[in-house]
């Protein structure tokens, strides 16, 4: 009934749209990787459950950016609110009831995030530089709270529920990140606010018009990335037994390749959370399999730049139409 | 002193707060701390440092070992020249054994890309890992999915907390810090003259190599040397510090005749800053090779010397205790390799020493 | 073309608007009405007022003093969620549509439908099926050739644009539709088509303030010009009685109203 008329040519250009390229980017790349790899454990479930739990905090700190570039902002702060959140957490965990530590790491996730709406909205300047200057605070923050000690946690609840456990052959990681793209596609795509994030993002002048209050949304999307970067945090000291303040330092080109690739437009009004999650994954299985290839960091780095490359050329292009 | 106090009050929170972990490592150190250099340093569970040329292979065991097709992993913390001896050593030691090396990694200190890095090469089921760990705290959990699966781990310098010698991991392989600062104080004492005051650049942050050289360096000049006094310590905690950092030094301490710095790197800015400052007179000291520095040792600059380790050595050791583990025979717990005072004179001998390559064309040009 | 005046309800009465900005005063007290089912041009130079005065209406700017009356009500309106709740709605110059939204997205903006069942309604869950059934009613009602509910706005053409956006004016319930230079971005069909839609909607009783700079559309689609210059109401004329050129010329000044 809603498609009208629709005719195969436009299901054609659907198709090849840029939405589905990192679908079959990842099909693609682990097909790639199963015959160059055939000798090694890569086409293997423990393998690709390796690869989920490393992947997790990526994934979760990609799903907050999907709603931080679904507005027309970027955060760059996520990687530093990474490790501030997991220190909170990790002081606080083996003192308090573990819950409260959890909730504790993601309230200063979560102010980091409405202290960057806030600022942007009310200077009128690039989320860009208020994010990069946050950023250089709080990791600054990150280590003078710990005079850039680690800091053990010990809770063997906290440690299972936030990485380190699994149910069967399963991750609780499988879970967690099964929650963030369920948590966050349905907030994106079936509620309201969603849509007005997106509204917001599309045509701020127009949303303003419509009596969409554009500053709170805005500031909204803010508070979501952070509190995802914070759970990140938590998801690392889970899987680590611990934090430290260089956690997440070297995530963000990751996590914007990622969501970039995954059909989110870097410039607002086009976000897609399970394209991010997707795109997570495909930079976790290059990563895996270009260390069985036996290639070094270095060569990863390069591998990464490029597939950034790509997903910007193409999702310029697109929105160029 | 009030940077000094303020740091130590932290260092007692974080350690409250941080519970017992690092109570049992007894080696940790942290920056500007007084050590006892009477005693050879320690691993971490008291374990009396041996010589790494106690570690051999008979050509019995090598013989049990070839042809098994074993596997090995090197599981780096970053990547650098340095690094790059210590693979070739390792990887000069497998060869030798019949042993393939079937991925190296680099976690550029990060130490949850390192846990990822423990899973992904256990897809490839290597049966020894050479690792320097970036975080021994979160160790533990990193290399769990290893010693799950009884794979050799063998260490370079940095414990990892609630593992222990022979059972998780076979043995630590190590510099022989203190002897690094104490050889570095008597080259300080050489080079300006046996008296004077002098300055001190260490690294501000806690890290097991960098703080036992830095506070043995200290100790040493305190207690053996009592003609040279320590007027300005300043710490750091990137590299790209020291030029601000060396430049107010000498400018609050005119005369100054000497300044020790953490290592090489960390040493261009500060040889940088004198340059600026045109004095030629301040002697600087550190660890590790460099070819800017050695440039400027050679042109007779500001460097006058450095202590080099031996990574090479280093590397085939590791490769070493990792057979020692297969071959279920008891490793020393912690090993140490030895090291160079190296100035302009023994230059050429020891770069090639430690690094196991010859000396870079510009540098040997510049000696003739 | 005299039905309308048959039609004795005052859909919307201003009465004595001021308006000033810092030392300028942009409006000095305009009044005109608008009955129900009239088209009404404002007219006026650059800096006569126009914008202003749509902009108190609106709520975007609420006036210093005077009174906007609707159906015999005086109302208070200080935002555009006041003025929409009064019944007006406004349809911008600048295509105010999201591009990457589907014409029904674009439809329900910030009027969404929400799911039946009460704890999704909670969470804001949105009705996709209902809000794409009431688009097709809507637009069916305009006579609106809109190729599908599912195609994203940004592949329709501007005068279809434009359609969406009146189609979310009227489908509204709104009884009073500001138009602010809608056809300016358009081409002469798409422009025409929009005009036709003005003409349809007032013939089902919404009373239409039109801003706009082409004389030639003014003279088809209203029934009456309002004209403002230096801040107040210059003239107010019946379309039939004038022709376009005197209407040039109340603009610029050169011709005094009667």
């Amino acid at each position: 009934m809603t498609l009208l008329s629709e005719t195969r040519s436009t299901v054609f250009h659907r198709i090849l749209n840029r939405e589905y390229f990192v679908y079959y980017a990842l099909i693609l790349v682990i097909v790639f990787f199963a015959i160059v790899l055939a000798d090694t454990a890569f086409l293997s479930t423990p393998n690709f459950m390796n690869i989920i739990r490393q992947t997790t905090p990526i994934t979760v700190m990609a799903v907050g950016m999907t709603f931080a570039l679904a507005v027309g902002h970027i955060d760059l702060s996520v990687g530093s609110v990474v490790a501030l959140s997991a220190l909170v957490c990790s002081l606080l965990v083996d003192v308090v009831p573990w819950p409260f530590a959890v909730f504790a790491g993601l309230c200063a996730g979560m102010l980091v995030g409405l202290i960057n709406g806030v600022l942007t909205e009310w200077l009128k300047v690039s989320s860009l530089l208020i994010t990069l200057g946050s950023m250089g605070v709080i990791s600054g923050v990150a280590r003078v709270i710990t005079n850039l000690e680690s800091i053990p946690v010990t809770n063997d609840t906290f440690t299972f529920v936030f990485g380190s456990g699994s149910l069967g052959p399963i991750s609780v990681m499988f879970i967690w990140t099964l929650l963030a793209l369920v948590l966050g596609w349905v907030f994106l795509s079936k509620t309201r606010f969603g849509s007005h994030l997106l509204a917001v993002g599309g045509n701020p002048t127009a949303s303003r018009a419509l009596g969409i209050n554009v500053v709170k949304v805005k500031i909204t999307a803010m508070v979501i990335a952070g509190g995802a970067a914070a759970m990140a945090g938590m998801l690392y000291a889970g899987r680590l037994h611990g934090a430290r303040y260089s956690l997440g330092e070297a995530d963000l080109l990751t996590v914007i390749a990622a969501v970039a690739i995954g059909g989110t437009s870097l410039f607002g009004g086009r976000a897609s959370v399970a394209g991010a999650v997707v795109g997570s994954w495909l930079m976790g299985v290059i990563n895996n399999g270009l260390i069985l290839w036996g290639f070094s960091t270095n060569e990863q780095i390069i591998a990464r730049g490029l597939i950034l490359i790509v997903a910007v050329a193409i999702g310029v292009k697109e929105d160029r139409k | 002193m009030l940077g000094v106090n303020k740091f130590k009050k932290l260092t007692m929170t974080t350690a409250i707060a941080a519970g017992f972990a690092m109570a049992a490592s007894t080696a940790q150190a942290g920056p500007l701390e007084t050590i006892d250099l009477s005693k050879s340093p320690e691993g971490p569970n008291g374990n009396a440092a041996q010589s790494v040329d106690e570690i051999s292979i008979s050509s019995g065991e090598a013989a049990a070992v070839k042809g098994k097709k074993y596997k090995a992993a090197l599981v780096w913390h970053a990547s650098g020249d340095w690094v790059n001896a210590v693979t070739k050593g390792a990887k000069t030691k497998f060869e030798e054994l019949g042993i393939e090396v079937v991925a190296t990694t680099d976690a550029q200190f990060d130490s949850a890309r390192q846990a990822s890095d423990v899973e992904n090469v256990m897809a490839l089921n290597p049966d020894i890992i050479l690792t320097l760990v970036v975080d021994p705290v979160s160790g533990g959990a990193a290399f769990k999915p290893a010693v799950d699966k009884g794979t050799e781990l063998v260490l370079l310098s940095n414990p990892i907390a609630g593992y222990k010698p022979n059972s998780e991991y076979t043995g630590i392989v190590t510099d022989d810090m203190y002897g690094m600062g104490v050889a570095a104080a008597e080259m300080m004492s050489d080079g300006i003259g046996g008296e004077g005051n002098i300055g001190f650049i260490y690294h501000d942050a806690s890290y097991f190599i960098t703080n036992n050289r830095d506070n043995a360096f200290r100790t040493a000049i305190q207690e053996k040397h009592n003609d040279i006094k320590i007027v300005s310590e300043k710490g750091f905690t990137e590299e790209g510090q020291t030029f601000e950092l060396a430049s107010a030094m000498i400018l609050q301490n005119p005369d100054l005749k000497g300044i020790y710095v953490a290592w090489d790197v960390a040493a261009e800015g500060v040889i940088e800053a004198l340059r600026a400052q045109g004095r030629r007179d301040v002697k600087v000291i550190t660890h590790d090779l460099g070819q800017n520095n050695a440039l400027d040792m050679i042109k007779q600059g500001n460097m006058y010397g450095t202590v080099a380790d031996r990574p090479f050595e280093i590397g085939q050791a590791m490769a070493m205790l990792g057979v020692y583990g297969l071959l279920d025979k008891e490793s020393p717990a912690f090993s140490v390799v030895g090291y160079d005072k190296v100035t302009k004179e023994n230059l050429a001998i020891t770069w090639e020493k430690s690094l196991r390559r010859p000396i870079p064309e510009k540098l040997s040009e510049a000696l003739k | 073309m005299t039905a309308e005046y048959h039609v004795p309800d005052t859909a919307l009465e201003v009465r004595e608007i001021h308006k000033s900005f810092g030392g300028v005063q942009a409006l000095k007290g305009v009044s005109f009405s608008i009955l129900k089912g009239e088209v009404v041009g404002l007219l006026g130079d650059n800096g006569a007022g126009k914008s202003t005065l749509v902009r108190c209406i609106s709520g975007v700017h609420p006036q210093d003093s005077g009174e906007i009356i609707i159906n015999g009500q005086e109302v208070d309106i200080k935002s555009p969620q006041d003025a929409r709740d009064q019944g007006i709605e406004t349809v911008f110059q600048d295509l105010a549509v999201i591009p990457n939204f589907d014409v029904s997205k674009n439809l329900f903006l910030n009027r969404e439908i929400l799911s039946s069942n009460p704890v999704l309604k909670f969470f804001g869950w949105l009705d996709h099926k209902e809000m794409n059934r009431q688009s097709e009613i809507a637009l069916k009602r305009l006579n609106s050739r809109i190729p599908s509910f599912s195609e994203e706005i940004k592949n329709l053409s501007g005068g279809q644009r434009q359609a969406v956006s009146i189609a979310r004016a009227v489908n509204w319930g709104a009884d009073i539709v500001i138009m602010d230079e809608p056809t300016a971005a358009l081409g002469v069909e798409q422009a025409a088509q929009v005009n036709n839609l003005i003409k349809l909607i007032s013939s089902q009783g919404i009373a239409v303030l039109l801003i706009s700079h082409n004389i030639q559309h003014v003279m088809e689609v209203c029934h009456r010009a309002v004209v403002l210059r230096h801040g107040r109401a210059a003239a107010n004329v019946r379309i039939d009685d004038i022709t376009p050129d005197d209407l040039v010329g109340l603009i610029t000044g050169a011709k005094r109203a009667a």
